[in-house]
């Protein structure tokens, strides 16, 4: 193999590529390599740690053809190391590959590939929706968070993403709190419904591009097909909690607040919660006031009073703060709308004017 | 190797593909696989994603089909599943508590299920005399559901398969009508969920769960007795279901007008429907129970063993199953079916507690329980009142503590020995076809231990 391949380009396909590769010391050396092929298709760098998978399309010139495997890692170390504009040479050679860049020559051993994994690709195309990628790499970015780390439930730890009736729904909970956004679509036709890991959703916005991409699945497996490439991810099997059925759907009081005073508050607030990073909220309906009150028997205790427009009774309620402050990564709304239904029971936050979030906290014990 | 079993059919395959591949490709590949069932010559091997499956059939496929073909021919196939996350092994974690309570999602989850066991179906329940009506008015029930009996009530001591026998019928009504909704039980999760939803001020949310059920199983009802709030809350749900003709089974261990403490309007409405009980297994149903128990882990008793079984221990089905279960486990451990002498040796220790016995004390016992002078028995009287306790301390002698027929003779007032069999076989015969007798039996045994 014989290929020249312009800097910029393959340093960003590297580092995009090999965060797919197995990252774990894994027991098979092809799965935390990054596989090289020079062919008809053209160049095309490939990665996959078994649970996701990339497959990603560069531009360059080709002498001649070739398939090679290098260590990730290796790769991802000397691509963001270049300096200098201009072209990088592979040449590949026995069980070397000489990398040729500018000023430096350097030669890496290569990974037999014979064991490096197909990638496969969701059996059933009918299922697929066209739609921006900048929407889909946002909306995993924010709600990701929302999801459980742990391992004992699949099902918490991925996004439930629904289409349905033009609309694509995605869910993420992790038991404390859960968030839905929902995105429109372009065409209207297809309906379905899958549980994507948490984790394989940040990689798969990472790689994603803003333009259109077509994304497709089926009852394992999800692809995201772009221009550039393609990126699929292994489907968790399980089946979402009907979370529908925890939104309360009456209220006793609502409070709307501006954006800009709710985060500057939480925050101050924030520096006096004790070690259960506990906030305790309250709504005056009578004097229009919403406010944050947090105690730290080892520091000291903070009120902060905010105007707001409240309707509805008089309420306490207690949270982790953590748990408030994530939605203002979700809604870039300009004043926030806090809904609760009791004590105990959830707090839901919306947006004002953006109907496509719903935030839900479960409260802490009082 | 049990080719059909298809943990030790997997164990032989890996066995095999460690030689023939690297140890890197073998733990990457073949740690989180397994097969997940042998059905009709094709093996079923569950895999963990599309990546997994998609290199089986490209790098192993011919491999294991060698392997599998080599263990033998009956396996044409072998085909790829991805199984559900449920399946694969989760590394064990523990949950941090974050002081925050959580939503309630577990408690949708289980909703989802009708909380039916698939294990109770009527392909496993032995149908006798003693249950046959029982069984009858469940198959009615099923056949025309909330209009033949309505409420179907079924009682009956513990252990005799009241929770088998509407456990099945749930179950065969969720085969038999797809789409309808069947919820099964026990009265004290109804109470303890309406006294959550009480607390929680959600008693309408509770209401309309409840309402909802096309077949609703209500399991040990007699223990709602002295709970008046949730009587009153399952006797608006009874009217609620009752009016719109779903069908409701209730189960308890004794009849609904002997249920103490409860209010007279449910008791009334309890038994309006059908009220039927399981009694006593006789004899035969014991022994198909004992025979079609251990047909289930695949051990084949003899006749007589399973006629001692069923004989000479007494006790619920629960307990008669306990019985088979150490049974099998003692055949597992040889790994042949035992005989009688070695079931004799094995129930014996583990029924009654091995006990030295002096003869005066089974007879003092006996003859107390019968009400007559102990000194008769050892007089040459053949009075009727008196010959069959003699028989029976004879056959308890000889079954229980196997003491030689002559010296029972001897100390029993120096008999003969055949007479002394002539009244162990005798006893023995009758124990199996009169019930009255094997209690009395079951009863002095309880006086002896």
């Amino acid at each position: 193999m014989n290929i020249s391949i312009e800097k910029k380009e393959f340093s960003e396909a590297v580092h995009i590529v090999s965060r797919f590769a197995d990252r774990k010391s894994a027991t098979l050396p092809a799965l935390s390599s990054v596989l090289l092929i020079a062919g008809d298709e053209g160049i095309k760098l490939r990665a996959t740690n078994l649970e996701t998978g990339i497959d990603l399309k560069l531009t360059g010139k080709i002498t001649t053809d070739g398939v090679v495997a290098i260590p990730a890692t290796i790769l991802q170390q000397i691509a963001s190391a270049f300096t200098q504009d201009g072209n990088i040479t592979l040449e590949h050679t026995g069980d070397t590959l000489m990398l040729t860049s500018g000023t430096g020559k350097s030669s890496i051993k290569t990974v037999p590939y014979d064991d490096f994994p197909s990638i496969p690709f969701p059996e059933n195309p009918k299922n697929r929706i066209i739609l921006p990628g900048i929407l889909l790499k946002n909306l995993f970015t924010t709600i990701t968070s929302c999801a459980s780390t742990s391992t004992v439930r699949p099902e918490l730890s991925s996004i439930y993403l629904s289409i349905e009736g033009g609309i694509l729904t995605a869910v993420a909970t992790d038991s404390f709190r859960l968030a839905e956004k929902k995105v429109p679509l372009s065409n209207k036709g297809t309906q379905g419904k899958f549980l994507i890991p948490a984790k394989n959703a940040l990689d798969i916005a990472q790689a994603l591009p803003d333009d259109e991409i077509i994304m497709s699945f089926d009852e394992h497996q999800c692809a995201f097909v772009s221009e550039k490439g393609m990126v699929v991810s292994r489907l968790t099997n399980a089946i979402y909690p009907d979370y529908r059925q925890i939104i309360p759907k009456e209220s006793i009081v609502e409070a709307v607040i501006l954006r800009k005073d709710f985060e500057t508050a939480l925050k101050r607030t924030t520096i006096f919660s004790d070690a259960f990073q506990k906030i305790r909220i309250s709504f005056d309906a009578k004097k229009n006031l919403f406010s944050f009150f947090a105690r730290n028997v080892d520091i000291g205790e903070s009120v902060e009073t905010l105007p707001a427009r409240i309707s509805g009774s008089e309420l306490e309620l207690s949270f982790n703060h953590r748990y408030l402050a994530a939605v203002l990564s979700l809604t870039n709304a300009e004043s926030l709308s806090l809904t609760a239904s009791g004590i105990g029971r959830p707090l839901i936050i919306k947006g004002v004017g953006d109907t496509s979030l719903l935030y839900l906290v479960s409260p802490m014990n009082q | 190797m049990d080719k059909s079993n298809p943990k030790e059919l997997w164990e032989h395959i890996l066995t095999q593909v460690e030689l023939s591949i690297s140890p890197a490709n073998f733990n990457t590949w073949f740690r989180n696989s397994f097969i997940v069932k042998i059905d009709d010559g094709v093996v079923y091997v569950g895999v963990p994603s599309q990546f997994f499956k998609d290199w089986f059939l490209k790098k192993f496929n011919t491999l294991l089909l060698k392997i599998v073909r080599d263990v033998s021919y009956e396996f044409r196939n072998i085909e790829y599943l991805i199984v559900k996350d449920e399946h694969r092994k989760v590394p064990k974690e523990n949950k941090t508590v974050r002081g925050a309570l959580e939503l309630p999602l577990e408690e949708f989850y289980i909703n989802k299920s009708d909380n039916l066991n698939p294990r109770y179906t009527f392909e496993t329940f032995v149908i006798g005399s003693f249950n046959n009506l029982a069984y009858a008015a469940a198959q009615a029930a099923l056949s025309r559901p909330g209009i033949t009996y309505n409420p179907l009530f079924i009682y009956g001591d513990t252990g005799r398969g009241k929770t088998h026998l509407i456990q099945a019928i749930g179950n065969q009504f969720k085969k038999q009508y797809q789409g309808r909704k069947v919820f099964y039980l026990t009265s004290e999760k109804f109470a303890v969920d309406y006294t959550d939803s009480v607390q929680a001020g959600t008693a309408n949310r509770f209401k309309d769960k409840y309402r909802q059920y096309d077949l609703l199983i209500m399991d040990d009802v007699q223990f709602l007795s002295k709970k008046d709030k949730t009587q009153e809350e399952l006797f608006h749900l009874f009217n609620a279901l009752y009016d719109t003709n779903k069908q409701i089974i209730f189960s308890s261990d004794r009849s609904p007008a002997s249920i103490p403490d409860i209010a007279e309007r449910l008791k009334g409405r309890l038994a309006s429907g059908m009220a039927v009980d399981i009694s006593e297994p006789d004899p035969e149903s014991r022994m198909a129970i004992v025979q079609k128990k251990a047909a289930l882990h695949g051990i084949i008793l003899s006749d007589e063993v399973i006629e001692y079984v069923a004989t000479t221990l007494s006790g619920s089905i629960r307990e008669l199953e306990g019985m088979v279960n150490s049974i099998v486990c003692h055949a597992q451990v040889k790994g042949s079916a035992p005989d009688i002498a070695e079931v004799r040796q094995s129930l014996r220790s583990f029924t009654r507690p091995q006990k030295n016995i002096s003869v005066k004390n089974v007879v003092d016992k006996v003859a107390e329980f019968y009400g007559i002078d102990e000194e008769s028995i050892y007089e040459k009287t053949r009075r009727r009142e008196v010959v069959r306790p003699r028989q029976i301390i004879m056959y308890l002698l000889r079954e229980d503590f196997n003491i030689s027929y002559p010296t029972i003779g001897s100390k029993l007032g120096g008999r003969d020995h055949t007479t002394v069999i002539h009244s162990c076989e005798k006893i023995k015969r009758e124990v199996v076809v009169d019930s009255e007798l094997s209690k009395e039996i079951q009863n002095i045994r309880t006086l002896l231990v």
